[in-house]
């Protein structure tokens, strides 16, 4: 895999030659070969109210995103990691300035000052957390649906995706409940500008995954369902590589749950069971309930901003099955939230391909200075055809491109082995294992095994007569990857 | 005396039978047949997931619409009153298939049935609940998945045919543009439009939404009810019976709204109609009575009385010319309409087109982003097509409001009393809108926007072909792509993205002509109905009353040759019949409650022998 993040750096460095009479292109040529060796960006997107600063959140673990019941997020906001709290203000025209870091109440407080929201480009946040130092966060702005311009946004999603340099490597699509087959439903896949969404570096994330079952205890087992049927979609396969159910909200509280917090509903579920699933029945009951009791209306009303009707029902029914103490409890909540899930798949999905999607978004970035052609068009020879020569030599892109056409259906692989044979191009994990679906940490020569058994299935397909082209030059990539895993294999032994 | 509008109607059917008019007793008879299938629709609308099936099953207090969280509708549900549980599913033909109430869920939702494969036109619910009694009908519609979007066009085509329409949304969130829109045109077309905020149990914050719905509904100028309600409480309360639970679930108020304002408008414009047929029908046949009896008091003066019925009778003979002042109102109108309609439709295609090839034309390679394109070209179509649709509606409407004014105008010269209430004109547009389907059974008309609008069928089949063109642009775009991407930069790439630019917009135009042509067909189809509609309808009323007329002249030559002892007998005959035809017209006039219209049915009831006569005559 280092072989082509050399590669990429390589051609970078080449650009960066051809390009050092153009201060402008040359900087910005400089920055996407410092991009190379940052942390994987990761893009959060949605419509408006989907949960989007939530999950961060949830996935960093401290409130370092505002939320509030209105519309909130209307700059957007990286989160790096850093070793001391910092924000910057990247405004479109002028330096960028320090913003005071302030927290209230354990969330951080971003005070934009002076300026509005339309002048600034980007905030910056620096933020020491463990889980930043892999992947940097970008919390964007909901996709407005009540903006009078959206449709002219959706035809402005014309320009060409796979072929635009993008700021983040990938992209965390968030959405509530909604139609596969509707409108509504591509609209939340319509580009937010910062990141440009193809199927093999997006996720989508059903957000707010309690809502959708009312806020019944079990409303995470129904929204999982429902997660994976959108998975076995073909729409929704050919928008983004998997489909998660989170509860961001739960998440992000369990993440920051507080031993007050604990206290509250551990006496809340000494309440006799009936006395408080009626209590339980709306949040005018609950909050009404709280008027002579042990916990008051305020507590009553910090619970539900934090946990929601969900989140107290099921807290109360896990501290009545043992979950005592705040650690357990949220242990239990983290895992019932579906955040793990997400985590996992973010990590298979994203971290896992950090090399190709990094590389990737750095050739993309020399393509674009090369056919925005300003001027040095005597230089471009070599360059272009060191591009070439990266981009249809590594077979990691051969098999990400594959993949997203695979997805899109334009390409199909022989029927019966469809599943297969995107899992050997790396679809569920790049490792070895993953891509032969065996059980992490296999012995090697049952890998290798199974490697050549998968090879010789393969092979026989793009023999075989009957596929068509597009279908035969398809499995001669899934063979090239089972000749990759076992390379790979020799290289270890 | 009963204020029961069947009743009346019955009796005054009763008290003209002796008079031999099957024209007079047909038109009653239609008002009975209007009254007896009077059914008040109700559309319950809304984005996808939002608890529109839930609120149907709490304000019938059943599980009649299946409800889970994973579970869509796709096809609509109409629910009304029956003396036992019946349930059928209901081809576009009228075909109808009963079934039980477990079957229902597999073929009405999106999961039995997806996209509505099996084709189905509605399924029909009958229960006996209370809530549903006086004709209310609760139409549970698919969600429309984006209220701009073709399937929110089928709605809208369906918001001409509906006495209220419930607007849902949850408290998760305030309104958004396209639901603003979408209240902007049901306002413009339906009477009654409530605003309903779902799953208040759920949200702490719904009361503020609830607050933040009435902000956008003012900015906008929308002035309707907004009612926050609780499905989860609602069914709790009918589970355990608890009253206390009941009144915070909203649906009290609710339900309250939708009998007093709704049923009760829907009742009222019902009287009104009877009244109105009633009075007419009477007042014709007690106007032979007068003119006969003031011939056989005075014979004398029966030749000038013939002179003035004959006048008047060819007058009412000039209503049916089409130079009658209402015809031309009507000829005139209809061509203007169908010009403006023709005009501002493909106005608004044009716009849709020169919009998309400047985006083909600015954007990249569009055969990577075809299916959004395509999405986005189908949307803003059906958007146009809506808004011409309800646009057209009011037209419409306020065209038959100017006919009925021109032909009350023109018939007050003969008989002043008898001037039609405007809204009479309305409501039988309204019926004319619709395909006629009587004869297919009640209720079958009741979702004649899904029948005959054509922004339903018409379109799906339209969009159809669309997204068709897109899987032949597709493979050569992407497919091609993959494996050739290494050589792909350069001048080759750029003549075919350039040619495939033209392909788009060729498709782009084809489809928009294709959509463009079909709706402005059916559009001019469907003034068409209406012109023949209006035409008949006022038509008959011209014959009805040239016929009292030319019985009138008959009578009057008859009382003039008539003997004494004749005479006499013949002028008890007649007070004791104007009594009785007295008596129904006064139990007509109890019917409406409004002091207004009563006096002024009061004042035509006390109409002279004498001022009735003149007014024919004069």
């Amino acid at each position: 895999m280092t072989a082509l993040a050399d590669s990429a750096r390589r051609v970078l460095l080449l650009a960066i030659d051809v390009y050092r009479h153009q201060p402008d292109t040359a900087r910005w040529l400089h920055d996407q070969l410092r991009r190379l060796d940052e942390p994987l960006r990761v893009a959060i997107a949605g419509k408006v109210k989907a949960g989007k600063s939530t999950l961060l959140n949830a996935l960093v673990g401290e409130q370092v995103a505002p939320t509030d019941a209105g519309e909130c997020t209307r700059v957007v906001t990286w989160y790096r990691d850093g070793t001391t709290p910092r924000i910057v203000l990247h405004p479109h025209i002028g330096t960028p300035r320090p913003l005071p870091v302030r927290r209230h109440d354990g969330a951080l407080e971003i005070d934009l000052g002076a300026t509005s929201a339309e002048e600034c480009e980007r905030v910056v946040v620096d933020w020491p957390a463990q889980s930043l130092r892999t992947t940097t966060l970008i919390d964007t702005p909901g996709i407005a649906s009540t903006s009078k311009d959206v449709s002219r946004r959706t035809v402005a999603f014309l320009d060409p995706d796979d072929d635009t340099p993008t700021e983040a490597d990938a992209v965390v699509y968030l959405m509530r409940h909604v139609h596969a087959q509707d409108a509504a439903f591509l609209e939340a896949f319509r580009d937010q500008g910062v990141a440009r969404a193809t199927a093999v570096n997006t996720v989508a994330v059903l957000s707010r995954a309690d809502e959708i079952g009312g806020g019944r205890v079990d409303a995470m087992f129904s929204a999982r369902g429902i997660a994976a049927r959108y998975r076995a979609d073909p729409t929704v396969r050919g928008l983004c590589q998997n489909v998660v159910a989170v509860a961001g909200l739960l998440a992000q509280t369990a993440r920051t749950l507080r031993q007050a917090e604990h206290t509250a509903l551990a006496a809340l579920a000494r309440t006799a069971r009936d006395d408080l699933e009626t209590e339980l029945l709306s949040v005018d009951r609950f909050l009404r309930a709280g008027r002579d009791a042990e916990v008051t209306t305020e507590v009553r009303d910090r619970l539900l901003a934090r946990f929601g009707l969900f989140g107290i029902r099921l807290s109360s029914s896990l501290i009545r099955q043992g979950a005592d103490g705040p650690a357990a409890l949220a242990t239990e909540l983290v895992d019932r939230s579906g955040l793990r899930e997400l985590e996992q798949v973010l990590h298979t999905q994203f971290a896992e391909r950090r090399d190709v999607l990094k590389a990737r978004s750095a050739l993309l970035a020399v393509d674009s200075v090369l056919r925005s052609g300003d001027g040095t068009g005597h230089h471009q020879g070599p360059l272009t055809r060191e591009i070439d020569r990266v981009l249809s030599g590594a077979h990691e892109f051969t098999e990400l491109r594959l993949l997203s056409a695979l997805r899109s259906g334009s390409v199909t692989l022989p029927k019966r082995d469809a599943d297969d044979g995107e899992r050997l191009l790396g679809d569920a994990g790049a490792s070895p294992a993953a891509r032969l679906g065996l059980e992490p940490g296999t012995p090697s020569n049952e890998v290798a095994d199974a490697a050549y058994a998968a090879l010789e299935r393969w092979h026989r397909h793009t023999v075989n007569p009957m596929l068509g082209r597009a279908t035969t030059d398809a499995c001669r990539a899934v063979v090239r990857s089972c000749e990759g895993i076992l390379a790979g294999l020799g290289t270890l032994a | 005396m009963t204020s029961d509008p069947v009743a009346v109607v019955e009796r005054a059917r009763a008290a003209i039978a002796r008079y031999d008019r099957p024209d007079l007793d047909e038109r009653l008879a239609a008002a009975h047949a209007r009254l007896l299938d009077d059914r008040t629709r109700v559309l319950v609308v809304g984005e996808f997931k939002q608890g529109k099936s839930m609120l149907v099953n709490g304000l019938v207090g059943a599980p009649v619409c299946p409800t889970f969280d994973d579970v869509a509708t796709a096809v609509p549900t109409v629910v009304r009153h029956a003396e036992a549980l019946d349930i059928a599913l209901l081809r576009p033909d009228g075909a109808r298939t009963t079934i039980t109430g477990d079957e229902l869920a597999d073929h009405i939702c999106e999961q039995g049935n997806p996209g509505n494969r099996e084709g189905w036109s509605h399924a029909e619910v009958g229960l006996p609940r209370p809530v549903l009694s006086g004709g209310l009908e609760i139409v549970d519609t698919p969600g429309v998945g984006g209220l701009a979007s073709v399937h929110g066009a089928a709605t809208t085509a369906m918001l001409p045919s509906a006495d209220a329409v419930l607007l849902v949304s949850d408290a998760a969130q305030e309104y958004t543009a396209p639901e603003l829109d979408f209240l902007a045109q049901a306002t413009a077309v339906c009477p009654n439009v409530a605003c309903v905020v779902t799953k208040t149990d759920l949200y702490p914050e719904w009361r503020r939404i609830v607050e933040l719905n009435r902000g956008h509904l003012a900015a906008a100028g929308i002035s309707t009810e907004v009612f926050g309600v609780s499905s989860a409480l609602r069914w709790h309360a009918v589970l355990h019976g608890d009253a206390d639970v009941n009144a915070e679930s909203g649906f009290p108020e609710l339900i309250g709204y939708l009998r007093k304002r709704v049923l009760g408008q829907a009742d009222r414009l019902a009287r009104r109609g009877v009244v109105h047929d009633v009075m007419a029908v009477t007042e014709q046949i007690a106007g032979n009575l007068l003119a006969e009896r003031t011939a056989q008091q005075d014979p004398a003066a029966a030749a000038a009385l013939m002179r003035e019925l004959t006048e008047a009778q060819q007058r009412a003979t000039a209503l049916k010319e089409r130079s009658a002042r209402w015809q031309q109102t009507l000829n005139d109108g209809v061509a203007d309409l169908n010009a403006d309609i023709d005009y501002d439709l493909r106005d608004r295609m044009k716009e849709i087109s020169r919009l998309a090839e400047d985006e083909l034309e600015n954007g990249g390679d569009p055969a990577k982003v075809w299916d959004q394109f395509a999405g986005w070209v189908q949307q803003e179509v059906a958007a146009a097509a809506s808004a011409n649709f309800i646009w057209a509606t009011r037209r419409v409407r306020a065209l038959a409001r100017h006919v009925a004014d021109h032909f009350s105008d023109d018939r007050e010269q003969l008989l002043p009393a008898l001037r039609s209430h405007p809204s009479d004109a309305i409501r039988s547009v309204r019926a004319m809108v619709a395909p006629k389907t009587e004869d297919k059974g009640v209720g079958a008309k009741a979702l004649i926007g899904l029948r005959g609008g054509y922004s339903s069928m018409l379109m799906f089949g339209m969009l159809g072909t669309f997204i068709g063109f897109a899987s032949a642009i597709n493979p050569l775009g992407l497919g091609a792509a993959v494996f050739m991407s290494g050589k792909a930069i350069g001048d080759e790439r750029k003549k075919q993205v350039a040619r495939r630019k033209n392909e788009a917009k060729a498709a782009m135009r084809r489809y928009v002509d294709d959509v463009t042509f079909q709706v402005a067909k059916d559009s001019r189809d469907r003034l068409r109905a209406v012109q023949r509609d209006l035409r008949d309808h006022f038509t008959a009323q011209a014959d009805q009353l040239k016929r009292s007329l030319l019985e009138s002249q008959q009578a009057t030559e008859r009382a003039v040759k008539a003997s004494r002892a004749e005479r006499e007998a013949r002028l008890t005959e007649i007070t004791k019949q104007l009594e009785q035809l007295d008596l129904v017209r006064k139990q007509a006039r109890a019917l409406l409650p409004q002091p207004a219209t009563a006096a002024k049915a009061a004042a035509t009831a006390t109409a002279t022998a004498t001022a009735a006569v003149a007014g024919r005559a004069g």
